[in-house]
Formats: C-alpha cells, sequence, structure tokens
C-alpha cells in the first residue's frame, strides 16, 4: 500500500509538488488567521489588558468568528469605483503573497521547488504585490484610499532598494542565487550569514518592516490621517483578502530573512559538542507548551474550558512522546528550527507594533534614502572588496 | 553629539529600552482587566453604592426614628421619610422612598443619620428595566439589590 503510493509519487512528480502546495497553502491560511489572533493577544498584554476572551477558550475561536462575519459581510462597489480592476486588485496581492512560499525551504526535506534563481523569483513576485495596492487605491475612487495607495507604493519602492542591497551582500558570501543553496553554505562554513552581515541584517529588517506597512513605517494605513489608507472602500470578503496578503508578507519577509541570515532550518550551534543537547528542544518545548496550557487551564475561571485546556495539554504530552522517537526527532528538526526562528520574527513584528510609535512622512523617507541606501551600499562594498581579498588569496 | 551620544543613536539604545519596557508589561500581574461577570471586582472599602436601611440585627427592628434628618440633608430631595405617632406619642417609621435615579451618592444622608440606619453600601449592581423600578421603598432598601449571579 505505501509502496505504491511511493511509487505513484515518484512516476508523478507534479502530484507530489501538487500535494506539497496544499499542505502549504492549508498550513499557512491557518497559521496567518491565527497570527491575527496573537497579535490582538500579545498587543493586549503589552497595554496592560486581555484581549479576545469570550469567543471559545481564552478566545481561541476568534478567528472563525472574524472570518465568518467577513465572508456573511456584504459586499460593497463604490459608485464610479473601476470594477474590473476594483475586483481584480485584492486578488493580485494574495497571489503574489503566496507564490513566494514555491521557493521557500522550510525544511532540508520540505520545499515545494527549488529554482536556481530562488531569491530573484521571491523579490519579482512580492514587489508585483505593490500593483494589488495601487491599482485597489486607485480604482476605489475615492481619496484615502488614492492617497494611502501612492504613500504605500513610494514607501514599498524605496525600501525595496535597501532590502535589495541588504541581500546582495549575502548573495556574495553565499555565491548562488538558490534559497535552499544559501543555507547548505550557510551550513558548510558553520556560521550564519548574520554574524558576518550585522549591517545587512538589520537593515533588511528595518526595510522588512517598510515593505510589509508594519509599524512604525504604517504611514500608508494611519487611521489618524487616512483612516484605512487603500483598503478603505473594500468590505467583506475582499477586504479579508487584503488582511490575508498583508500578514502573509509578514510570513514571507520572516521567512527569507531566516533563510538568508538566520541559517534557515538549520539548528544552532550544530558544531558545538557542548550544545548538542539543542537536539531535543523539539520535545521540551512541547513538554513546556503543556505545562504552559495546564497552568492556563487551572487559572481559568470556566469549568467547561478548564477541562479543554487539559485535554489539550494531554495532547502536546502526547506529541512530545511522539517526537521523542528518535527517527521523529531527526525528521521534525529541520522544520520545527525553521518555524521557531519565523515565529520569534512574527512576535518582534507585533512586539514593534505594541512599542514604537509613527514615523512622520518625510521621516520616512529620510531613513529611507537618507540612512538605509547608503549605508547598504556601504555594507555591500566593503563585502566585495572583502570577499575578492579572500577569495584572491585562497 | 557627544560620543556616548553618538553610540545610543547608531545603536537604537532608546528603542531597545522601550521594547524591554512593553515586553515587561506582558506578565499576567500587569493586566488590570477583571472578567466581570465571571470574577468580581474588589470593591474598595469605602465606595458609596447602592443605599440600605439597616435592621436591628437581633430583634429585626428597624433602626430609623423617622427623624427626616436625611431627607433635609439630601442636596436632590430624593428621600422621603413618613411616619405615625404610636399611643405613647412615639414617631414610628411608615415609608421610606429612595429615588435612586436621582442619587449622586455623596453620602450626605448617610452623615446625617444618627442612629447609622441609612449607609451606602458597597453594591455597585443597581441597573434596573424601568424608571419606576430605580425608586425603591422601604422593603428595597432593606433588602439590597440582588443581582442575577452569572453562571456557566
Amino acid at each position: 500500500m505505501v509502496q505504491n503510493a511511493i511509487e505513484i509519487l515518484r512516476a508523478h512528480p507534479l502530484l507530489l509538488a501538487l500535494i506539497k502546495i496544499l499542505i502549504v497553502l492549508l498550513v499557512l491560511s491557518g497559521i496567518v488567521a491565527y497570527l491575527v489572533y496573537m497579535e490582538r493577544k500579545v498587543l493586549s498584554f503589552m497595554q496592560a489588558r486581555l484581549g479576545p476572551m469570550r469567543v471559545g477558550p481564552w478566545g481561541l475561536l476568534q478567528p472563525v468568528a472574524d472570518g465568518i462575519k467577513l465572508l456573511l459581510k456584504e459586499d460593497i462597489i463604490p459608485a464610479g469605483a473601476d470594477k474590473f480592476v476594483f475586483l481584480l486588485s485584492p486578488a493580485i496581492s494574495v497571489m503574489a503573497a503566496f507564490t513566494v512560499f514555491a521557493v521557500i525551504p522550510f525544511a532540508g526535506n520540505f520545499f515545494i521547488s527549488d529554482i536556481n534563481i530562488g531569491l530573484l523569483f521571491i523579490l519579482g513576485v512580492s514587489s508585483l504585490g505593490i500593483y494589488g495596492i495601487i491599482l485597489g487605491g486607485w480604482s476605489s475612487n475615492s481619496h484615502y484610499p488614492l492617497l494611502g495607495a501612492m504613500r504605500s507604493a513610494a514607501q514599498l519602492v524605496s525600501y525595496e532598494v535597501a532590502a535589495g542591497v541588504a541581500l546582495v551582500g549575502v548573495l556574495l558570501i553565499s555565491n548562488s542565487l538558490s534559497m535552499v543553496d544559501i543555507v547548505n553554505r550557510q551550513q558548510q562554513m558553520g556560521v550564519w550569514n548574520v554574524f558576518l552581515q550585522p549591517v545587512g541584517f538589520v537593515i533588511y529588517l528595518i526595510a522588512a518592516l517598510a515593505e510589509t506597512n508594519r509599524n512604525p513605517f504604517d504611514l500608508p494605513e494611519a487611521e489618524s490621517e487616512l483612516t484605512a489608507g487603500f483598503h478603505t472602500e473594500y468590505s467583506g470578503f475582499r477586504f479579508a483578502l487584503y488582511f490575508l496578503a498583508e500578514y502573509t508578507n509578514m510570513v514571507v519577509v520572516s521567512c527569507i530573512a531566516v533563510t538568508m541570515f538566520l541559517g534557515g532550518w538549520l539548528q544552532p550551534f550544530v558544531n558545538v559538542r557542548a550544545l548538542d543537547f539543542l537536539r531535543f528542544t523539539p520535545i521540551a518545548s512541547l513538554i513546556g507548551a503543556a505545562a504552559f496550557i495546564l497552568w492556563l487551564g487551572l487559572k481559568s475561571l470556566v469549568p467547561l474550558e478548564r477541562y479543554f485546556f487539559i485535554a489539550l495539554a494531554l495532547v502536546c504530552i502526547l506529541l512530545a512522546g511522539a517526537v521523542a522517537v528518535p527517527a521523529v526527532l531527526n525528521a521534525v528538526q529541520g522544520i520545527f528550527w525553521f518555524s521557531t526562528k519565523v515565529l520569534i520574527f512574527l512576535y518582534a513584528f507585533i512586539w514593534y507594533r505594541g512599542t514604537f510609535p509613527r514615523y512622520r512622512y518625510d521621516q520616512l523617507m529620510t531613513v529611507g534614502w537618507h540612512w538605509m541606501v547608503p549605508i547598504g551600499l556601504g555594507n555591500l562594498i566593503v563585502t566585495a572588496v572583502v570577499r575578492y581579498l579572500v577569495s584572491a588569496r585562497a | 553629539m557627544g560620543f556616548s551620544d553618538l553610540v545610543r543613536r547608531v545603536f537604537l539604545v532608546d528603542l531597545i529600552k522601550g521594547l524591554k519596557l512593553t515586553f515587561s508589561y506582558q506578565h499576567p500581574s500587569a493586566s488590570y482587566t477583571d472578567q466581570y461577570p465571571l470574577e468580581r471586582p474588589v470593591v474598595a472599602e469605602r465606595y458609596r453604592g447602592a443605599p440600605r436601611l439597616n435592621n436591628h440585627p437581633e430583634s429585626g427592628e428597624t433602626l430609623c426614628i423617622a427623624c427626616n434628618l436625611c431627607s433635609i440633608a439630601c442636596p436632590e430631595n430624593l428621600i422621603v421619610v413618613g411616619w405615625a405617632r404610636t399611643e405613647d406619642r412615639k414617631k414610628r417609621l411608615t415609608i421610606f422612598t429612595y429615588d435612586l435615579s436621582r442619587c449622586m451618592f455623596c453620602g450626605m444622608c448617610e452623615d446625617a443619620c444618627p442612629v447609622d440606619a441609612l449607609e451606602l453600601t458597597q453594591d455597585f449592581e443597581i441597573a434596573q428595566y424601568s424608571r419606576q423600578g430605580m425608586i425603591w421603598d422601604r422593603q428595597a432598601l432593606e433588602e439590597g439589590p440582588r443581582p442575577v449571579r452569572y453562571t456557566r
């Protein structure tokens, strides 16, 4: 039975890719939905409140409720809107955001495809997302969306330069555009690119914040000035699509940063013997999660929720037991480290939002053109020279 | 711009300080939210809430001597005290109404009462379905508010 299935998959590589795409798409949609939940929770904890608590235990079903609400809402198309473009642009945004995952290596043994121009593909496709924003803003036939779209486009274009320049530094070191090769190269060198390119990493981090329109660079949707920016006129399902695209972009940017700078699926300190116990982090984190859930459940005021949390903790412990099998432990190693790193990035995004005030528009442009781009170029030149000297000596 | 100032700006020290502060706020003890129907807030000892007409703890008779001082003290004139004389010419309380819809919980009536019969308690759930319900008679004042307790 299993043999048969494997043979069929061998014979039809397209089928295997299709299955992988389905897995990635479904898991990502779930992650994005719960990213919104995580954002609301973390933000509210930082603001000394509790966040969603009423829908399901600890508000866990809030994303589902939000989704249903958005689907059931009236789909309004403003009078005088360019209807075709208005309907098309949210789809452009979402497609551009999701297509990028085709070349992102989630683990050494799990990626949809590995093409030799991976990074170029990512930069190209994710830049297409701007069309979704600017067309949506323009076709709404309204002031706020137009202004928001203009700002968004200007911001994205100017920070794309800085991000690109920061990434080129990594390319010089790893000698390849393929995402898998870049991670493998970091494994060979025994050092993550973040230690070779700290300046590039910081620049990419800041540019990534600006590119995803997140705080402190969320001028395109500055509520106090522009109501909601480019998606002011959108409602219902189309608004949900924009929302999805925005949060998917957050995941995309984190994935790129992790792959390029933080060793992708690699376990930290693989070469250090004394830190070999880090292999068991998946088990430890699952048990930790179980303990946390149990603590939460015991604090819960509703008896029914208490049972739910205890059951959830049991599931976590069972999973930990399953992961403890050596073969499984080796298999999940890559995906575990990759997702942990991405999660830290996503948390940091929310953390920045809870901390920093918004930049003024001219400050944003000053930071972009007067600081990010020149520093990035300087970093690039220094990297190139050092790289040349090292390779000339070798 | 001095050297230390330069270092502070290059390494974004101020931003990191801010991040540290918001991170510390995530501690569960930093939360101010009470999950009200599930858990009840702790009301301050000197909080002035729903009024109550006290009875003698042993005999169960009202402590009120119908002196009318609370009614006079009230800035909103919302207390009406009615009495009748008994055979030995003593004042006896007949009616006592208290219009909560006009009350501003200043506590003057409580201060004026010479026998600690009228008291503003810590009960805060005094919402009613009608304006008429906001006018409490003697029985309501003696019993106090009876909110529906939330259970699930």
